[in-house]
């Protein structure tokens, strides 16, 4: 490595590349590849067991008669068999958690990077700009690899069919790989790392929205074709163990990752194919105060999830009326439902409080990358000069954290319109208010995830996004693995969503919304103490 | 108002085991052009960071022309800021920078603003992104010179301009004083410092090793002094006082270091027959490259 005269010449400058790109993945890669591999183990050796305990057996077809589960995980496919069950139970949540990390993970590492100006020194050496890009995607596609292989591996050792585990893991890896070149491509294609993003997520949304459709219309049948997360379903494993879909899986990741790398080779370092605008127009509006400069940076993220949340809704809106007319002329189902305590699915009412509740999981998520985004611009110093002027501190991280709290309540708003509109377009019969009280009961849950990402905000930044994710994501997450091994009560009732009301079905809970609102501002309180007291960083 | 425009008290910043300020106190008075300087890592980032309230002094306290330094609202009503690496939200325009900044700002004068920005050649119609290093430094001093705040604190606000921008700097400063704002500037261009400032403190490792009025250190400085000379040598001239080292450089050529007031000297060298004499005065550089010297390795 080392010349006589004291030069150090890397021996490979391309691995080098590689050694520095799996440094940045190193940390989320094995959390991600810890929980693919955790969930479906955790699910499938405990089958056997819990299906032996009558009233866990119960928990399960509580949840399988849950139309809000269905909707979330997809059809249920050979539920009879630990493998099926572990499948249709936990399949879906990997697949999602896998394409979200892959995604984040990839245009973090690619176009973050590069905006952030560190792949100039990178391309100044002799590792030209696609070898790079390609170096960078391969490292991202080690972990869905690793993270197929795992979830196969552990099937096969849960004692689950072969073919079964190997068509599942595989199908994991897919959509992973898949959802690499998709993100790797658009940082190519956009000069900014949160459109890459955008438009990554937008794929993954769609292909989520597509299988949901093709799942629920048979009409639609053919739209999972077009959905990685359709043609997941599509192998149905531990069932026909078809690998067709896997192979136009395949197919597509190697043509998108390809043209990735091809265009890497026709753009500029920190350009796109698409240029930035050069100049523009200055735009004076919310510029006002650090409260409105607040408003002005959450308002496009806003419109991104609005667009996302309002789609969803409106789908579950317009599908309502099918699914109850369903339950209610099949007395077998609605009296499975009916021993699992869900009396009144039939109604749109209980149908409807059942889905709002999930509603807490992207609003809540999305207060959590509100304040992980202000976190961000703190270290990355963009805050530096907002932090100079004579601006309070408490008023710095209120004004974003009043920001974040305004577009949570338009999004549950969104999303109570839209299945409010969804059922009337169908000719169903729920009133506006009752959809905007199903939607506003899920907001104590979605201000505990702002309360903790705000507390973290004061004390431990780095881990704002984590911790905002735990009341919500961590705490349905919770509630289905508890659910699913049969855990004691306690352990369930640790979840906010164990103690949600389901609106509109019953009445708002408001002592368990004014406890959940209290805690919340007791976190972010706590934030704030932090917050003024800690040094800035960056 | 007889506060001093800055003033720190016992400041000390430690991170972990590691002190980046180590017991500085410092008053800068109002309407001076205040010099901060010393190696990288002295610790001048640290103190300004301090200063402004972003980051909480270990022991000791600062003020702002009397107001603690952590109660920001108050405070940063009386100053401006321009970081040492100045990063802006990538994504609005220049334009809109300077307007967030002026309408949350201590006060801004808007027709001074826009001459400013002609001066500083910056197009305001770009979004931050696209600007290069020195484009950014220019958006925040611009933002920074517009205002009327007292206290101007400036942390190596030039370290990414040409020598034209340089020049338009320099003359900010300058009429920055003349409306009587102080400035605090740290930099590693001695050369600027030697323009601008009135009074420098020189910072190494943590502690203040100097704190000099531009005067006091040019009196510090020696000067050399070249004579050519016909004939006899000047008489008696390492007698003379403030005249040391004398020394005999070639055939009728004498050199010697010169202290203070250079009368003495010449009415020696008056009773020589001199041809030619020059004075090279070392540039305050290399006084100030004493103070670092010592610092290498840190
Ligand atoms: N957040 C931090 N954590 C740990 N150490 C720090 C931190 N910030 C600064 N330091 C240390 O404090 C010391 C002083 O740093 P500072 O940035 O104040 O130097 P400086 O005088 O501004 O240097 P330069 O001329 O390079 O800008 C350095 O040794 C630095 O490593
Ligand atoms: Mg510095």
């Amino acid at each position: 490595m080392t010349t006589a005269r004291g030069l150090s010449v890397p021996a490979a400058p391309g691995r080098a590349i590689t050694g520095l790109a799996l440094r940045q993945l190193r940390r989320t890669g094995l959390i991600v590849l810890g929980l693919t591999a955790a969930m479906p183990a955790l699910v499938a050796t405990t089958y056997d067991s819990v299906m032996a305990d009558p009233a866990a057996a119960d928990g399960i077809a509580r949840l399988a008669g849950n139309p809000a589960i269905r909707t979330l995980f997809g059809e249920p496919v050979a539920l009879d068999r630990a493998g099926g069950f572990t499948v249709w139970r936990v399949g879906t949540f990997v697949a999602v958690l896998l394409a979200a990390w892959a995604i984040l993970a990839t245009t973090r590492i690619t176009r973050g990077e590069e905006d952030a100006g560190r792949w100039d020194v990178l391309l100044a050496s002799r590792v030209p700009l696609p070898e790079v890009a390609a170096r960078h995607l391969a490292a991202v596609m080690i972990v869905p690899v690793a993270a197929g292989g795992a979830v196969a591996a552990v099937l096969l050792l849960a004692g689950t069919e072969p073919a079964g585990a190997v068509v599942h893991g595989a199908g994991i890896g897919l959509l992973g790989l898949f959802f690499v070149a998709v993100a790797g491509l658009a940082a190519q294609v956009f000069p900014v790392r949160a459109s890459a993003t955008g438009a990554a997520v937008a794929v993954l949304g769609g292909g989520l929205l597509a299988r949901m459709i093709g799942d629920g219309l048979t009409e639609l049948g053919w739209l999972r074709w077009l959905s990685p997360f359709g043609l997941l379903a599509l192998t149905e494993p531990y069932a026909r163990n078809d690998v067709l879909p896997l192979l136009v899986l395949l197919a597509v990741a190697v043509v998108l990752g390809g043209a990735a790398i091809v265009a890497a080779g026709h753009r500029d370092v920190r350009g796109g194919l698409v240029a930035a605008a050069a100049g523009r127009r200055s735009r004076l509006v919310l510029l006002g105060s650090v409260e409105a400069f607040a408003v002005r940076r959450v308002l496009r993220p806003l419109t991104g999830w609005a667009l996302g949340v309002g789609a969803y809704y409106l789908l579950i809106g317009f599908t309502t009326l099918s699914v109850t007319d369903f339950l209610t002329d099949n007395p077998a189902f609605a009296a499975e439902a009916a021993r699992a305590g869900f009396t009144a699915l039939g109604a749109v009412e209980g149908f409807t409080a059942t889905l709002f509740a999930l509603l807490a999981l992207p609003v809540g998520g999305f207060t959590a990358v509100r304040m992980s985004a202000f976190v961000a611009a703190e270290t990355g110093r963009q805050l530096t000069l907002s932090a100079a002027q004579p601006v309070s501190r408490f008023r710095l991280l209120a004004a974003e954290v009043a920001a974040a709290t305004g577009g949570a309540v338009v999004l549950v708003t969104v999303a109570g319109l839209a299945v409010w509109a969804g059922i009337a377009a169908t000719g169903g019969g729920l009133t506006l208010l009752a959809a905007l009280a199903g939607a506003w009961n899920t907001l104590p849950i979605v201000l505990l995830s702002l309360g903790a990402a705000t507390c973290a905000t004061g004390w431990t930044p780095r881990a704002a996004g984590v911790a905002g994710s735990m009341p919500a994501t961590g705490g349905f997450l919770l509630l289905v693995i508890a659910d699913s091994v049969g855990a004691p009560a306690w352990v369930r009732e640790l979840s906010p969503f164990a103690h949600l009301a389901p609106v509109p079905l019953a009445g708002v809970d408001w002592s368990v919304a004014l406890a959940m609102t209290g805690l919340a501002v007791a976190l972010a309180t706590a934030g704030v103490a932090g917050y003024r007291r800690r040094d800035l960083h960056g | 108002m007889n506060d001093p425009a800055l003033r720190a008290v016992h400041l000390t910043k430690r991170y972990g085991r590691v002190t980046a300020l180590d017991d500085l106190s410092l008053d800068v008075p109002a309407g001076e052009v205040f010099g901060f300087l010393g190696p990288n890592g002295a610790g001048k980032s640290t103190t300004i960071r301090m200063l402004l309230g972003l980051a909480r002094p270990t022991s000791g306290r600062a003020w702002i022309f009397g107001t603690d330094a952590t109660d920001v609202a108050r405070a940063h009503r009386l100053l401006a800021y321009v970081p040492a690496d100045v990063a802006l939200w990538p994504h609005l325009t220049g334009a809109e920078i300077l307007h967030l900044q002026a309408s949350t700002g201590p006060g801004t004068d808007l027709a001074y603003r826009d001459e400013l920005v002609e001066r500083f050649a910056l197009d305001t119609a770009k979004p931050a992104r696209t600007y290069s290093t020195g484009n950014r430094q220019k958006v925040a001093l611009v933002a920074a010179f517009a205002t009327r705040a007292p206290l101007l604190v400036l942390d190596e606000p030039t370290s990414g301009l040409d020598p034209l921008m340089e020049r338009e700097f320099r003359t900010a400063v300058r009429q920055a004083r003349d409306r009587g704002q102080t400035v605090f500037l740290s930099s590693h261009q001695l050369d600027e410092v030697e323009a601008v400032c009135d009074r420098v403190a020189i910072l190494r490792a943590g502690q203040l090793v100097e704190i000099a009025s531009m005067e006091q250190l040019r009196g510090l400085r020696r000067a050399e002094v070249t004579v050519s000379y016909t004939g006899a040598p000047p008489p008696g001239l390492g007698e003379v006082p403030g005249v040391e080292s004398v020394e005999q450089v070639g055939e009728g050529r004498l050199r010697f270091s010169l202290v203070g007031a250079p009368a003495p000297a010449l009415r020696a060298l008056a009773a020589a027959d001199v041809r030619a004499l020059a004075i090279r005065e070392p540039s305050l550089e290399e006084i100030f490259l004493d103070y670092y010297g010592t610092a290498a390795g840190r």
